[in-house]
């Protein structure tokens, strides 16, 4: 696909770690993509209408919640318009110390970018995690590319890699 | 479900009007100002050397003082729930008057603990220590709202770590039982001090381990943030209102400092993460979205705080200009009024007739009362099924004279019985409650967390609210009960302050007593000895209207050579054996049954004494640590001169009572064994 089809934006907090590295290998592995990085500790919301595309990240805190940065966004993203854009999404979650809230981040973030008319890209199986729970599972898979830095780390770049062939196809 | 905006829900950044989101930004400024100063009074020496610090619950402590209703609704707040406190209305001079324990802290007078926030005139309850434990209260109070068609909510705020006490889960099962409008907010920072939540219970979130319970909503939120904390609680409010029947929020907030100034929680919280929940926190979220959002500019934000800052100067400056406590007012307010028994003078009569048997005298005294005023309710395990009133029948026919919303059944947690009691007093001082506190009363241990709470409740709230209760507790053995039957807890009983106890021996005296008790404020143990409900030796003629003042004893017989100090079942073991020592031996033995423990009437004891020159103390209770030791304590301090021998004690082994009657025999007290001891005495 040519790079200039796709207007497309890479959204973290520049300030994570594992999110960070997450959203590098993800660019490494989306080069066909002109990606634009933007740090979601102060995003502007009316800005992200101009994009085809958004690959979004986010870690789960605490017991199931978004990162405060990403809560604080929740109104201004509710009240922009994203109908026919796409988001992809990818999160970080524990499913051994939090197997009730297993990354749940992004299915919250995909709710609120659904209530916008954005369609979700880019959903992943349940396969080989364990836990009990999570508002990222949404038909039986999840809303996006789960990731656990702390109990399977070394599944992380076979992942990445996967999900964003599958990002891909699907744009 | 549907995914529901924020930007459609009742509170939000963009909905709600600024002069609310002002008022709740300057509350929220205020009160973490004083949580931030508190720790410097203790390092100045001034007080408040007890301080849990809540930043970090800013959200769901706002929302539950916004939603607190003065006077409609009462509210039992927790150690740690000091915004909570100021969002319902209390000022940062009560906050810190409350802090560094003046007498003119509206919480206590500076009695209770610092951090304890309460304004009872407003039903912001003065609660326990015991962290908790004021579910059951609250519970109590729901029960009143029903019983009284109240329209409001009762609100009680608890530390997540707290749920795992088993009174709260009495608290809990009962409010869904008797579908109470009571909302339980759990407050989760993921702490009880250093230990962490996953050590308390297997959910994550502790309201979960409550999703199967019949009647119950449970809600959960963020309580970091003032939007999802406002719209929940108000939510779960109406849904209380409307359904009539009882909800749990569980509020996820961080801790951001120690449990209190008397923990480092650097001991075992790293430095990831104190940064992880320094990053949620809740007031500069909240700052952060206001000025984010447009709603207000810097400078705006910055005026109120400084408005806050010359508040809190000012209340810090008035504060420690308030008196202290008087060291002179430790008495004040230990016990309220008595109701001023002197109709029969000090609780004697001289009338003839038919005697009645204890038990009848004692379920004849009940429904007079229930007659004569509508505000009485009793309650307990066993209670009320068709003709079962009462596991000894004491209350019988109770229920069917006033109905099942006077008179009825409790679960089998004694905790939760005396707990709903002091919680209905709080409703209404008018209320006069009647539990059975247990089946038999050395069942009455798992109720001992309330029974030492309410017997605080007095003194701790500076005479403000005192539980108006009389536990009844079918005591002593002479059954073959053996153990949790047969045993006697007076004496136990007796060394909590803040109680009155009582404990007759015969018919006219039990109604006589129960009548003062039913009518009396504050909290009166009603002993009553089942070996004598149905026996011939404890019946009396009851005079009508029969009262007997508490702190009076009664001389059950005169005598010259000893006094024999007794009560309960000994009384008339003791009058046996005085008989017998008058007709084998000439002497004449003085019985003073002296009814009270607490209040006790040593004026009597003492004249008595003075009389004979000899006393011996006789109960069924152990010797060892029995009560008493307190009453030949007495004599020996106060009595000393006129004593012409040692002051002797007889009553049970120091072992439980067994339950085959060879083993029950050997342990008690009995009519030879006192016989024995008073003649040694009197021939001393």
């Amino acid at each position: 696909m040519a790079k200039k089809e796709i207007k497309a934006a890479l959204i973290y907090s520049f300030a994570t770690k594992k999110t960070s590295t997450a959203a590098k290998l993800i660019k490494d592995n989306l080069k066909e993509l002109t990606l634009k990085e933007i740090d979601a500790e102060s995003i502007n919301a009316n800005d992200l209408e101009a994009f085809d595309l958004l690959i979004v990240g986010a870690a789960t805190w605490f017991d199931g919640e978004l990162p405060t940065f990403w809560d604080e966004q929740i109104p201004a993203l509710e009240d922009i318009n994203l109908k026919g854009k796409r988001v992809a999404l990818f999160g970080i979650g524990n499913q051994v110390d939090y197997p009730e809230h297993f990354g749940d981040s992004i299915g919250l973030l995909a709710d609120v970018f659904t209530s916008t008319g954005a369609a979700i890209i880019g959903p992943t199986s349940t396969e080989g995690y364990t836990f009990e729970d999570s508002k990222s599972v949404k038909n039986n898979q999840f809303v996006g590319l789960m990731l656990d830095f702390e109990n399977q780390h070394n599944l992380n770049e076979s992942r990445i890699k996967s999900w964003c062939n599958q990002i891909k196809k699907e744009v | 479900m549907a995914y529901i905006r924020r930007n459609d829900k009742s509170f939000g950044i963009k909905q709600t009007p600024k002069e609310t989101l002002e008022k709740w930004y300057y509350l929220m400024a205020l009160g973490r100002t004083l949580d931030e100063r508190a720790p410097n009074y203790l390092k100045q020496a001034i007080g408040w050397s007890y301080h849990a610090p809540y930043a970090g619950h800013d959200g769901i402590q706002l929302a539950i003082g916004q939603i607190f209703e003065k006077n409609i609704d009462h509210l039992f707040p927790y150690y740690r729930d000091m915004l909570t406190a100021i969002s319902a209305g209390m000022t940062g001079e009560e906050i810190i008057l409350n802090g560094i324990s003046k007498a003119t802290d509206p919480s206590s007078g500076g009695r209770h603990m610092s951090n304890h926030f309460a304004k009872p005139e407003w039903n912001v309850h003065n609660v326990s220590s015991c962290t908790g434990n004021h579910t059951q209260q609250a519970s109590g109070v729901g029960r009143a709202f029903k019983r009284y068609n109240h329209k409001g909510v009762v609100i009680s705020s608890q530390g997540e770590s707290s749920v795992s006490e088993g009174y709260v889960y009495e608290a809990i099962n009962g409010a869904s039982n008797e579908e109470l409008p009571v909302i339980f907010v759990f407050q989760d920072n993921g702490y009880g001090i250093s230990v962490p939540k996953k050590d308390q219970t297997a959910n994550r979130k502790a309201a979960n381990n409550f999703l199967g319970f019949k009647n119950l909503q449970v809600f959960h939120c963020n309580g970091k943030d003032v939007f999802d904390s406002m719209n929940t609680m108000s939510e779960a409010k109406k849904w209380v209102i409307e359904n009539q029947k009882p909800a749990i929020v569980h509020a996820s907030c961080v801790r951001i400092h120690s449990h209190s100034n008397s923990d480092r929680h650097e001991l075992y919280r790293d430095k990831g993460e104190l940064e992880y929940v320094q990053a949620a926190d809740p007031l500069a979220k909240y700052r952060r979205m206001l000025v984010n959002y447009g709603r207000f500019t810097e400078d705006e934000l910055n005026a109120i705080d400084e408005k806050v800052k010359q508040e809190v100067k000012a209340a810090h400056k008035a504060a420690l200009a308030a008196p202290d406590p008087d060291p002179k007012s430790i008495y004040d307010f230990l016990f309220p009024d008595a109701y001023a028994a002197g109709k029969f003078g000090n609780g004697v009569h001289t009338e003839t007739g038919t005697p009645v048997k204890l038990i009848e005298a004692l379920n004849t005294t009940l429904k007079e009362e229930f007659r004569s005023n509508p505000d009485t309710f009793i309650w307990g395990q066993d209670m009320a099924n068709k003709d079962k009133g009462g596991i000894f029948n004491v209350s019988k026919g109770l229920q069917q004279e006033f109905g099942p919303e006077r008179v009825f059944n409790g679960p089998i947690a004694e905790d939760y019985i005396l707990g709903t009691a002091n919680g209905m007093s709080r409703y209404s001082d008018k209320l006069r409650l009647v539990v059975e506190g247990a089946e038999f009363a050395d069942y009455f241990w798992p109720a001992m967390e309330q029974f030492v709470d309410s017997a605080h409740d007095y003194w701790r709230s500076n005479g403000k609210f005192s539980p108006n209760i009389t536990i009844r507790l079918a005591s002593g053995g002479y059954i073959g009960g053996g153990l949790y039957h047969s045993q006697n807890i007076e004496s136990a009983l007796a060394s909590i302050p803040g109680v009155r106890i009582v404990y007759p021996s015969f018919a006219d005296d039990a109604a006589g007593l129960l009548r003062t008790s039913i009518r009396s404020k504050g909290i009166t143990v009603f002993m009553e000895p089942k070996a004598l409900y149905n026996s011939p030796k404890a019946a009396t003629v009851v005079p009508d209207g029969f009262e007997v003042p508490f702190g009076k004893a009664r001389i059950r017989r005169q005598g010259t050579d000893l006094s024999i100090i007794t009560y309960g079942n000994t009384t008339h073991m003791s009058i046996d054996a005085a008989e017998r020592l008058e007709k084998e031996f000439g002497y004449k033995v003085e019985v003073v049954d002296i009814r009270s423990l607490v209040p006790l009437d040593k004026e009597t004891i003492i004249a008595s004494v003075k009389k004979t020159s000899k006393a011996l103390i006789v109960h069924e209770d152990k010797v060892f640590a029995g009560f008493g030791g307190e009453l030949a304590a007495i004599v020996a301090e106060e009595a000393f001169t006129y004593l012409d021998g040692p002051v002797m004690r007889v009553g049970a082994t120091n072992t439980p009572v067994g339950f085959n009657r060879i083993l029950e025999a050997a342990i008690l007290p009995n009519e030879q064994k006192i016989f024995d001891a008073a003649l040694s005495l009197i021939k001393y």
